[in-house]
């Protein structure tokens, strides 16, 4: 009887050790996890930051402005068929 | 003795793990706290600035602040040597932060990601980086004067000032948060220890009654009109006359947002909002309309303009000193005569005078939500002599802003109501949208008073004296105005401040434009310079609106 006891209370004791350790090493994986989102939201943050400001230059005035020039825009589109419509049916 | 060994072993672990738990929790507890307790304070995001249609105007951008830790530092001179070519700075103005008795230094803030990634190829010992973020103007310095700047205050910390920053500060800044964990020796966090997390509430992004379109168009004329006419300084504001929603505010000069510091502050001021003149003449439509509204003349009515008024001591005259005979209503605007106006004043009466000075919010603040306004300044009326109630007529002698210009001319040519003027439709927040809606201060005039006394300002563009520029086909209306600056109480002929404010289309306004330039030295009259800066912005606005011509 007294055997029994003894060896029930040290399968539940190697049990309870084995489940520490489970615990302990799940624990430290879920923390890993843990700061590597935290790393991970902080870097696609600052990426969110540096996209936001790339399409708002890319969508400013000043970059219509120099891409207009580029091309020639302003020199070569003279409005002169608003006066004159015959050159627009041409 | 077995038994005592290993209970003796076991009580000298437990003393050990006691002594040791002992020195972790009480005697290094307040000093080694952060080494496994982090708590870290989470800072908002600034609220972002947006134009009417959701075109950025203010963002936020990635930076740092490079710090140096002295105490780790190992080779003073090289360190020194490359960071001066790094960040392009002199070794001697590092070298003047770089106090070797101190555990941290702060030496240069505003790096961008290039910069660091530079330095941080460069493996110095003792630097190292604090992200920060900075604001990022993507139209450059467009609306300078309406957007103020981001500073810092005695604690280092952001603070909006002027403009849009410094009136809606607490609605941009946010609130900072923080999280609180425990964290093993690696710096994970302890899953059955402290976890406490308060989000930061990010500011507030607003989005604006100005159009940047309309913005640029009214700094890129304005940049030309203050080169041709040679003035010193000047402003362009256009409004919605319905709303008095601001679709544009500039004023020049102006400074660079980015740089605000390099600038003195009298580039700060934004004159269109704390800056006090004398109107001249724009200011005759309004004492017409009130004397309109009080049925003490009629449109038809006629003066005999014979001569120069007589007003005490004082002698009043037109511009050009001529005289035209009889003259009707309509004609006293259309060629802006003084004398004209005095008779006006004259049926409407002092106490009238006074009362619609009030009314159309002279003397006080308009409460356009721009941190620097002035309330201009109106005098009690105890204070009145009659020369002042005859200049006022024409608008010398009162100081007001040119926001209490547009916004008075505004009630005027809409039916009659006094609006607020705003820049902020909607501000933003994560789960909320609040819409700021446009807000009648008062009614001034009926409806019929408002009709007349816009076609006699359409009258007055069609039959001025001067012959503009202007779009074909368009009814356009609008005065001029020339007021001579006072210096130190005596008015000086050389200097005047030229203006004109007006309107298209006539018959259902879409923009009301004022510009006014600061003593243009081409020519000191209204009518040679503002007038015709505002038709080269009405031109603009016309084809950018699409509007039709209804003539």
């Amino acid at each position: 009887m007294k055997n029994i006891f003894l060896r029930t209370i040290g399968i539940i004791m190697t049990g309870l050790v084995v489940l520490n350790l489970f615990v302990m090493i799940s624990g430290i994986i879920i923390s890993d996890e843990i700061n590597n989102f935290e790393q991970k939201t902080d870097k696609l943050h600052k990426i969110n930051l540096s996209l936001e400001k790339e399409v708002a230059s890319l969508n400013s005035l000043k970059f219509a402005e120099e891409q207009a020039k580029e091309f020639n825009f302003t020199n070569s589109s003279a409005p002169q068929y608003i006066d004159q419509l015959k050159y627009a049916q041409r | 003795m077995k038994i005592k060994f290993i209970f003796l072993l076991f009580i000298a672990f437990y003393l050990a793990i006691i002594v040791r738990l002992f020195f972790l929790q009480v005697i290094y507890s307040p000093a080694n706290k952060g080494a496994y307790l982090k708590t870290n304070k989470l800072y908002p995001i600034r609220g972002r600035i947006y134009d009417q249609k959701n075109q950025s105007l203010v963002l936020n951008q990635n930076s740092y602040q490079l710090y140096i830790e002295p105490k780790k530092v190992d080779d003073k001179d090289k360190l020194l040597h490359l960071l001066s070519e790094s960040l392009e700075v002199e070794e001697a103005s590092i070298s003047a932060k770089l106090d070797m008795s101190k555990y941290w230094v702060a030496i240069a803030g505003g790096l961008t990601q290039e910069q660091k990634d530079k330095i941080d190829k460069l493996n110095l010992k003792g630097t190292g980086f604090d992200y920060q973020t900075k604001r990022f103007y993507p139209e450059a310095s467009l609306s300078a004067h309406v957007i103020g700047f981001l500073g810092k205050n005695d604690q280092a910390e952001d603070v909006g000032h002027l403009g849009l920053e410094g009136f809606y500060d607490r609605d941009l800044r946010g609130l900072p948060g923080f999280v609180e964990t425990e964290r093993d020796i690696l710096g994970r966090p302890i899953l059955i220890g402290i976890q406490q997390r308060v989000e930061a509430e990010n500011g507030r992004d607003l989005i604006l009654t100005i159009d940047k379109n309309v913005q640029e168009i009214s700094k890129k004329r304005l940049l030309e009109g203050l080169d041709k006419y040679q003035a010193k300084k000047g402003c362009v504001i256009t409004a919605d006359p319905k709303t008095m929603a601001i679709l544009a505010l500039v004023c020049l000069p102006d400074y660079d947002l980015e740089k605000y510091y390099l600038f003195n502050e009298n580039f700060y001021k934004n004159l269109a909002i704390s800056d006090l003149y004398e109107p001249g003449s724009v200011f005759k439509p309004l004492i017409v309309a009130a004397a309109l509204e009080e049925k003490k003349i009629k449109p038809n009515d006629t003066y005999n303009e014979t001569g120069q008024v007589a007003v005490g001591e004082y002698n009043i005259k037109t511009w050009n000193d001529k005289y035209e005979g009889k003259i009707s209503i309509t004609r006293i605007l259309e060629k802006s005569s003084n004398v004209g106006m005095v008779y006006i004043g004259e049926k409407l009466g002092n106490k009238n005078i006074y009362n619609y000075l009030k009314k159309y919010g002279f003397g006080q603040n308009t409460g356009i939500d721009l941190e620097g306004e002035s309330s201009g300044y109106l005098k009690p009326a105890n204070n009145w002599y009659s020369i002042d109630y005859s200049t006022v007529t024409f608008g010398q002698g009162i100081a007001i802003t040119p926001i209490q210009m547009i916004r008075a001319f505004a009630s005027i040519i809409n039916g009659g109501y006094l609006m607020k003027p705003y820049l902020v439709q909607k501000i933003v927040s994560d789960n909320k949208v609040t819409e700021i809606k446009p807000k009648i201060e008062r009614r001034i005039l009926s409806q019929m008073t408002s009709d007349i006394i816009k076609k006699m300002l359409v009258s007055t563009v069609e039959n001025a004296e001067a012959k503009w520029d202007r779009p074909k086909g368009f009814a356009i209306g609008g005065k001029t105005g020339t007021a001579q600056v006072p210096i130190k109480g005596i008015y000086d002929a050389s200097k005047t401040i030229a203006s004109f404010i007006g309107f298209a289309p006539a018959a259902e306004p879409k923009f009301l434009t004022f510009v006014v330039l600061y003593e243009p030295k081409s020519s000191q009259w209204g009518s040679e310079t503002a007038a015709p800066l505002f038709f080269e912005i009405a031109k603009d606005l016309i084809v950018y609106y699409g509007i039709s011509p209804s003539q």
